[in-house]
């Protein structure tokens, strides 16, 4: 039982990590104004470019299995980022529908995944499996605790920890640096900010931008660290859930990093609490909802009691709002 | 005056027409430029492209009857979208609607009387299929009234429950075990035969292959119901009403809870429709490799119709051309099949940015027709 929870926590952690890095590009979009539903897509560009990076690095440059991995990373999300560009472009400049553009968004990263599938990896809908990945850690201490708890952090990706440890250049720059400010003023009173003199486009496109380069981490990060290999669509609504995290946590850096865990947590059940009482009553594909059940009834229970951004999601033309 | 005003009022509704058409002309070129460039770099000619992916639709009536087919389930998903998208209401919930209304349609095909007579049987399937759709539709729907929950995020997670429900629905109770010594994908037990639907393509020389079915006839038939719907009821005022602005939606008197709920029912009983062109023309029965990303691609159509019903038909018909255009690929060049995916993708994009464009044009136009009407009126005072 206690082995069973441990392990159902290390899996949380890795889920929690995707939740948690896709958030927070969430996170620097909408409160910069836009609104941007185009996480998942996003994060597919960044599977297909991170573990096609992870293996050029590793195998075809021969940098080892450190550096190999890490740009790999790297790649999926500068990948991620200039096809954020497209959402930009479309919101900021066009100053078309953000949730618009955000389905498009969605929809094209589908096409471009295979299309780029089949140039990195001769097939379209998957690479060869068992790619390189970074070597696995375990925290001192945590991961020597008794009663077979200590595998909850062993075993782990340096990926999660480097996720979590994030919240704090995150939370800094966001509300600690006048860059930060800046943005946020963006997204709560775009009118207000240009008043100051500042370009509210430009500090729109750093916000989505930044949505890209998280968010395709997350897929890299997905595709190569935890399933290692890219398959087409791994991300499974992730993207979504990521911006269900980010919504119940009121749009703040700190509540993102519980409410990620917590849909971290709810992903490992299927995957390893399905023998838990009650559970285990369950026929298995009821038991495979269950993650989704959860993200209904968190996004359903607080919505109203959260604000997001006053101006996320309008267009904005730089002196009227429409 | 009065005559006047009417020659303007037809004016302005062709110059809506042609900005409609114009932007999806100029968002097809731009999709075209495009593909021409990235045909180039796989060193192949982009008219012969182009020309063998035509050719696999309009070379052969069968290959027609192909399109026709795949446009069926995308006319249907095109308008659960586009009813919703009206009211300002996204529902990306129509992949999930479409599992649940087949699996709704798979109950009553295997459940309802086995002797029931076709002409009976087949309403009762399809009306089993609109009420999975509608049910799944009511929970976002419900939510985003009573909880004020984004229905983009509601209604992605239901379509993984919905995908988790195929899966129960096909391995529990309605599951086929094969007879000993025969090995078959996991699938639901056949319905009856004459729960099917008939196929269409027989009267104009389509081979059986192509499974063109009555089901065309009933999606166009749904356009023009939606057309009707969307232009000429009070409920169709009001979800307009409510998308362009709330505000002044909200002052007229209309209950926008109420519309939203409204239309998402309807837009979740048109989704149930999309499975059936699969289950009902071509399969017979409930498979587990189903066509996924029916909903999903109802969402292009609607984009590229630009939520009109009736250019919704068109929309679909010509992602089906697109969607044939993949097979031709494979056989007569080396530019990848994924290529239609992206020329799609293209496609999408530069809709949504012409069509934004046409608009904002249309309006400045609009306005200054408006102050012209006004200057006359004054000068003849």
């Amino acid at each position: 039982m206690f082995t069973d929870i441990a392990v159902a926590l290390q899996i949380s952690f890795t889920y929690f990590t995707i939740f948690y890095l896709t958030g927070t590009g969430g996170l620097f979009s909408e409160r910069s104004g836009i609104v941007n539903i185009g996480l998942e897509g996003l994060m597919i560009i960044g599977t297909v470019t991170g573990a096609f990076g992870a293996r050029y690095f590793t195998d075809t440059m021969g940098l080892g299995e450190i550096w190999g991995p890490l740009l790999g990373l790297l790649l999926g999300a500068l990948c991620a980022m200039l096809f954020a560009g497209i959402h930009a472009l479309a919101t900021v400049t066009f100053r078309t529908d953000h949730i618009v553009s955000g389905v498009v968004i969605n929809l094209a990263a589908i096409g471009v995944a295979r299309y780029l599938s089949q140039a990195f990896f001769g097939q379209a809908t998957q690479s060869d499996p068992g790619g390189p990945r970074l070597p696995r850690i375990d925290i001192p201490f945590l991961s020597s605790l008794p009663e077979g708890l200590g595998r909850a952090f062993s075993n782990l990706s340096p990926f999660v920890l480097l996720a979590a440890v994030a919240i704090v250049p995150v939370w800094f720059a966001l509300y600690r640096t006048r860059w930060g400010l800046r943005l946020r003023s963006c997204g709560e009173n775009p009118e207000a900010a240009r008043s100051l003199g500042l370009n509210v486009s430009a500090y729109r496109y750093q916000g989505v931008l930044l949505s890209g380069f998280f968010a395709g981490a997350s897929g890299a990060f997905l595709a190569s660290e935890i399933i290692g290999n890219w398959r087409e669509g791994q991300t499974l609504g992730f993207g979504f859930i990521s911006l269900a995290a980010l919504i119940i946590a009121n749009w703040n850096p700190r509540r993102l990093l519980f409410f990620a865990w917590l849909f971290g947590f709810a992903q490992a059940i299927p995957l390893r609490l399905n023998d838990a009482p009650i559970i285990s009553l369950l026929p298995a594909q009821f038991i495979r909802m269950i993650p989704y059940v959860v993200t209904i009834v968190a996004i359903a229970g607080v919505v109203g009691k959260v604000r997001p951004p006053a101006a996320a999601g309008k267009a904005y033309e730089g002196g009227t709002t429409i | 005056m009065a005559v006047e005003r009417a020659a303007l009022e037809r004016a302005a509704g062709r110059e809506r027409l042609l900005g409609t058409f114009g932007a999806l002309g100029g968002a097809l070129a731009i999709a075209l430029v495009l593909g021409s460039v990235l045909i180039l770099l796989y060193g192949e000619s982009p008219l012969s492209v182009y020309a063998s992916i035509l050719d696999a639709s309009f070379g052969s009536t069968t290959g027609l009857g192909y399109v026709l087919a795949s446009a069926t389930p995308l006319i249907f998903s095109g308008l659960a979208v586009a009813v919703c998208f009206k009211a300002g209401l996204f529902n990306i919930g129509v992949e999930g609607q479409y599992l649940v209304g087949m699996v709704g349609a798979a109950f009553a095909a295997l459940y309802l009387p086995q002797d029931l007579p076709g002409f009976l049987l087949v309403p009762a399937i399809l009306i089993a299929a609109m009420l999975g759709g509608l049910a799944w539709a009511a929970i976002p729907a419900l939510l985003k009234v009573k909880t004020g929950a984004h229905e983009v995020v509601t209604t992605i997670m239901l379509n993984g429950v919905a995908g988790s429900l195929v899966a129960w629905a096909i391995n529990f109770p309605l599951r086929f075990v094969p007879p000993p010594g025969q090995n078959v994908d996991l699938r639901s037990r056949n319905f009856p035969t004459q729960g099917l639907v008939g196929d269409l393509g027989q009267y104009i020389g389509v081979s059986g292959g192509a499974h063109l079915s009555w089901l065309l006839l009933l999606a166009v038939a749904a356009a023009g119901v939606t057309w009707f719907l969307l232009r000429r009821t009070r409920l169709g005022y009001e979800a307009r009403a409510v998308g362009a602005t709330p505000g002044s939606a909200r002052a007229a008197g209309i209950r926008i809870d109420s519309t939203q709920v409204r239309l998402f029912l309807i837009s979740g009983a048109l989704a149930g429709l999309a499975g059936m062109q699969q289950i009902l023309a071509d399969k017979g029965y409930l498979p587990q490799n189903y066509i996924a990303q029916v909903g999903f691609t109802g969402i292009s159509v609607a984009f590229l119709g630009q939520n009109n019903p009736i250019a919704i038909v068109f929309a679909a018909i010509l992602w089906g051309i697109l969607s044939r255009g993949e097979t031709a690929l494979q056989i007569t060049s080396s530019v990848p099949r994924e290529f239609i995916i992206i020329l799609q993708s293209i496609l999408i994009l530069s809709v949504v940015i012409t069509y934004l464009i046409a608009k904002r044009r249309l309006a400045a136009r609009e306005l200054s027709r408006a102050a012209e009407v006004e200057r006359d009126a004054e000068a003849a005072a």
